[in-house]
């Protein structure tokens, strides 16, 4: 019987697996020419975690069940087809994988692209969330070019920062609907109070049926403030100045 | 630019709040508690926390902070800054003075449960070498005492038997009388992932909280008894695994002792006990006793976890026996995912237990009538201690009302606001000729005191905590102590005013004293804690690493006991005059008497304390949602603000009790525990009335 507390037990502070740690039986691949033995049921992403590879990954946490949505994490994988996201992808005895390559850097560097083009300029420089490390991971640290060409599209910089928590904020425009917020609330706190309300471009975090968090279900447990990997929730006190935008000073 | 402030340094520590000991990472700008972040390590939470924890933690440098000692010679008088020698001669000669004119045992002390085990140690350590008397009580007493009492009785330990990760291993839930959601929210997280899993959960509590019925969360029998019932519904539900056969003969020939059980078999078993009969008193339906007996019975592994809501009553040690006859009658005790915990308030309450800080017993529930254990003491302390129990809190101010009791040393706690019948203990305070108060700030009860040292919070100490899992781990001082001393240093300088000369550089000192004179802890040191990340007593060279599950094996005495536990009603009865019954609990936001969470932005979901009471009753007498309410007890009136609410069924209501200013223990009766003088804080006969139009309902 698996003892889900080992699990979590297993879990490190100042290491983030991308998936949660799993018990069974011991499982060998390879990992960029690393003989690496993980736990039957691990994610490819762990292993890759474990065999001192630095997979860069925005949806994926350690406390958190995979989700596979923000597809920066792919690898490449001997006999498969395609670039798989490495959290979703369960390891298999005899896997050789694949963590870096000319073709890996540029599909991961297209996917940030597209982040970036919805993401605050003035937000990037002195940043140390794990958006901006991922950022410098994928050679973005200094954001878009200015002729970049996904430049002067639809962003989500006209919404308005949710203030209403008096220890954290919410500021959409750096949302990259990445849900590790939401499932933190359901997973993690078992309050269910967060959701994605729209689809495509329009979805975004809604607290309760579209409310604020402080009139929301929220219990401000500080779980969804934990998993936000992109500064978009963060707490107040990390401003001692207050939360200005850039486009409002 | 809206870039966060990075902070430049990052401390592991235990949280402040409640008895699940979350650890969590205290980071730091410029000397500044900046952000808590939940420790992904930390046993208790694995990287979860609460809104306490998490973000209440600006109360350490709120500006009514005191950080000079003061003296006054009279309440009346104002205080007077002075520096910390000045503060300990004061009270030491005050102190000594009325030693020498009203006896040694004229004076006391209290330890509080949100300072370190080591602290506590050392104050259970002054009321013996510096009073020279056990006149040494801890806030146990009102709360968890029962617990002691009545595991001790039946299992032989008076804690948690399991880990809270335990839960997991779990196939039926059990709570009684806890909210944890509210109380115990990192737990509670933690109890609804069991849930999720496919545990089965079961409630009994008056109340139908947010533990009931949540999201993906909802209890499959809860029994809303009256207030007042739980020996009673108890021991039905013990009648009908007794009755029903539903009891595990292997485990209870094997692990306890079998005359016992037959002498508990035919009490539970009689007619009075079952389901038909009890169900009206308690006002439930006998079936769902029985649906709630056979779930809990059929396991395979059934776990219990209980609060407040069986202790706090005039039979809570028997409420409790009851718990522990259930664990042992179903086999239910002794291995992963079964067991009963008290889910403990303070951070500390279980270190305030565990360390000797009570008027009959030394550390690890040892009594000071021993000669044995008195005598290791001595040797340890160079002294001859006092074979004589000391004062329980309770009678320390009763002997103060009666004129016996003149001095009293209170560590962090707040008994004008936290224990019951508050003109009672105003009157013993008032009666007191010097009251010395250790706080962060000026209390109610320091507001009657003669000496005020500026206590410590716990960011600004070295230490240890013991949490509901029995699990130890550090705190570790993250700014200094706004006060120049930490509550240790404290201590041991009045111990040093006192005549008794001692002097610790670290506290790590005192935790090696706590394991040379106590078997429980005798493996621990804080090189150990370190290395571990925490331990869960017993600690010792059977169990170098600590204890996860306790009796596995055996019961500390070798079987286990069923203990007698026939109903009595409590005498405070629901009459014409007083038609309702009162019961009080928590909520999510505010801790406790609120001293901390009061003076931080949690006000924003609760600024008040609000009466709770069901649309009839609320209908009979006028009221709506709004209304200034008048709530009168045989013992004293307040006035609070009404909630209509579905949570409380007619003839019950309930408020929290987290502000000064509601003073809802004007209302609490002096009625407690029989066994250990806790209060009965959760039933008081009350009427309510109507005083004034709506006003606006905070947080609603």
């Amino acid at each position: 019987m698996t003892i889900i507390w080992n699990e979590l037990r297993a879990l490190r502070d100042g290491v983030d697996y991308g998936t949660p740690p799993r018990e069974g039986e011991p499982v060998t691949l390879s990992i960029d020419g690393v003989e690496t033995t993980v736990p039957a049921r691990s994610s490819v992403l762990l292993a890759a975690t474990v065999a001192g590879a630095t997979v860069p990954k925005l949806c994926a946490s350690d406390t958190l069940e995979c989700f596979g949505s923000c597809r920066v994490c792919l690898v490449e994988i001997d006999g498969r087809r395609g670039y798989p996201a490495s959290c979703t992808t369960p390891v298999e005895a005899g896997m050789v994988v694949r963590t870096t390559s000319d073709e890996l850097v540029r599909l991961r560097r297209g996917v940030v692209e597209l982040y970036l083009s919805d993401y605050p300029d003035s937000d990037i420089e002195g940043g140390w969330s794990q958006f901006h490390t991922t950022l410098a991971q994928v050679g973005l640290e200094a954001g878009l070019p200015a002729d970049h060409p996904y430049r002067g599209g639809h962003t989500h910089g006209a919404l308005a920062v949710d203030e209403s928590n008096p220890y954290f904020l919410f500021d959409p425009a750096k949302c990259i609907v990445c849900s590790r917020c939401v499932r933190a609330c359901e997973e993690i706190q078992g309050t269910f109070a967060l959701t994605i309300d729209g689809r495509g471009f329009a979805s975004k975090v809604s607290p309760s049926q579209n409310e604020s968090f402080l009139a929301s279900e929220c219990v401000s447990c500080g779980a969804c403030v934990q998993a936000c990997p992109s500064d978009a929730l963060i707490e107040k006190s990390l401003f001692p100045e207050g939360y200005h935008r850039a486009d409002s000073l | 630019m809206p870039i966060p402030c990075k902070p430049d340094q990052s401390t592991i520590t235990t949280c402040a709040y409640c008895g699940v000991g979350c650890g969590f990472k205290a980071e730091t700008l410029e000397g500044r508690v900046v952000r808590m972040i939940p420790w992904k390590e930390g046993k208790a939470n694995h990287g979860h926390s609460c809104v306490k924890g998490r973000f209440a933690f600006d109360y350490y440098q709120h500006p009514d902070r005191i950080t000079s000692p003061m003296i006054r010679k009279s309440v009346d008088d104002p205080w007077q800054e002075v520096d910390w020698d000045t503060a300990f001669a004061y009270a030491a000669g005050e102190f000594k003075r009325i030693q020498a004119e009203h006896g040694i045992t004229s004076v006391g002390a209290v330890s509080s449960s949100r300072c370190t085990n080591e602290e506590i140690f050392l104050m259970q350590k002054f009321a013996r070498v510096a009073l020279r008397n056990n006149n040494i009580d801890n806030c146990s007493r009102i709360c968890h005492s029962p617990t002691q009492f009545g595991l001790s009785a039946t299992l032989g330990a008076g804690a948690a038997s399991q880990h809270f990760d335990s839960i997991l291993q779990s196939d039926v839930v059990l709570v009684v009388g806890a909210n944890p959601t509210e109380g115990h929210p990192v737990f509670g997280s933690m109890m609804k992932r069991a849930i999720r899993r496919g545990a089965r959960l079961l409630v009994i509590d008056p109340r139908r909280t947010e533990t009931v019925d949540s999201p993906h969360c909802r209890a499959e029998v809860h029994l809303a008894l009256r207030p007042g019932t739980n020996v009673l519904v108890l021991n039905s539900v013990a009648h009908v695994i007794v009755r029903e056969r539903l009891y595990n003969e292997e485990f209870v020939r094997a692990r306890c002792d079998w005359d016992d059980f037959g002498l508990w078999m035919s009490m539970v078993g009689d007619d009075r006990y079952s389901p038909e009969v009890v169900g009206p008193e308690a006002g439930l339906d006998p079936d769902d006793i029985r649906r709630l007996a056979r779930i809990y019975a059929s396991g395979p592994n059934s776990t219990i976890y209980y609060g407040l809501g069986v202790t706090e009553h005039s039979q809570g040690s028997t409420g409790v026996m009851c718990l522990g006859n259930l664990t042992m009658a179903t086999g239910m005790v002794g291995r992963e995912g079964v067991g009963v915990n008290p889910l403990r308030g303070q951070g500390n309450v279980q270190g305030g237990s565990c360390l000797g800080s009570w008027p009959h017993m030394l550390t690890g529930y040892r009594f000071v009538t021993d000669d044995a254990v008195r005598g290791s003491f001595e040797d340890e302390w160079k002294i001859t201690l006092d074979s004589e129990p000391g004062l329980r809190l309770p009678n320390m101010f009763d002997a103060a009302v009666t004129g016996s009791f003149k001095g009293i040393y209170i560590q962090g706690e707040d008994p004008i606001q936290s224990d019951p019948n508050r003109h009672h203990v105003e009157a013993a305070l008032r009666s007191m000729e010097c009251v010395v108060v250790q706080d962060l700030y000026l209390s109610e009860t320091a507001k009657l005191a003669h000496v005020f040292f500026p206590g410590s919070s716990s960011l600004e100490k070295d230490g240890t905590f013991t949490n509901a899992e029995r699990r130890v781990s550090m705190v570790r001082k993250v700014v200094e102590p706004l006060g120049g001393l930490a509550d240790w240093q404290i201590t041991v300088g009045f111990m040093n005013a006192m005549g008794y000369e001692c002097h610790y550089d670290h506290p790590s000192e005192v935790l090696d004293e706590i394991a040379r004179t106590s078997p429980a802890y005798s493996g621990m040191s804080f090189d150990k804690i370190e290395k571990l990340g925490s331990v869960q007593w017993p600690c010792n060279t059977d169990a170098p690493e600590g204890t996860e599950v306790l009796h596995t094996v055996a019961f500390p005495r070798g079987k286990g006991s069923f203990m007698l536990t026939g109903y009595l009603p409590t005498q405070e009865r629901a009459t014409d005059q007083y038609p309702l019954l009162l019961t009080t609990g928590r909520i999510l936001s505010q801790y406790n008497v609120g001293t901390q969470t009061r003076r931080t932005a949690n006000m924003v979901w609760h600024d008040d304390d609000l009466l709770e009471i069901s649309a009839d009753d609320a209908a009979a007498r006028g009221l709506a949602s709004g209304d200034r309410a008048r709530i009168s007890s045989r013992y004293g009136t307040t006035e609070l603000t009404v909630q209509i609410s579905e949570r409380v069924n007619p003839g019950i209501v309930y408020t929290t009790f987290h502000f000064a200013h509601t003073m809802v223990n004007n209302l609490t009766s002096d009625l407690d525990d029989w066994a250990t003088n806790c209060p009965e804080y959760k039933v008081t006969a009350v009427d309510v009335e109507r005083v004034s139009a709506p006003q606006p309902v905070a947080g609603s």
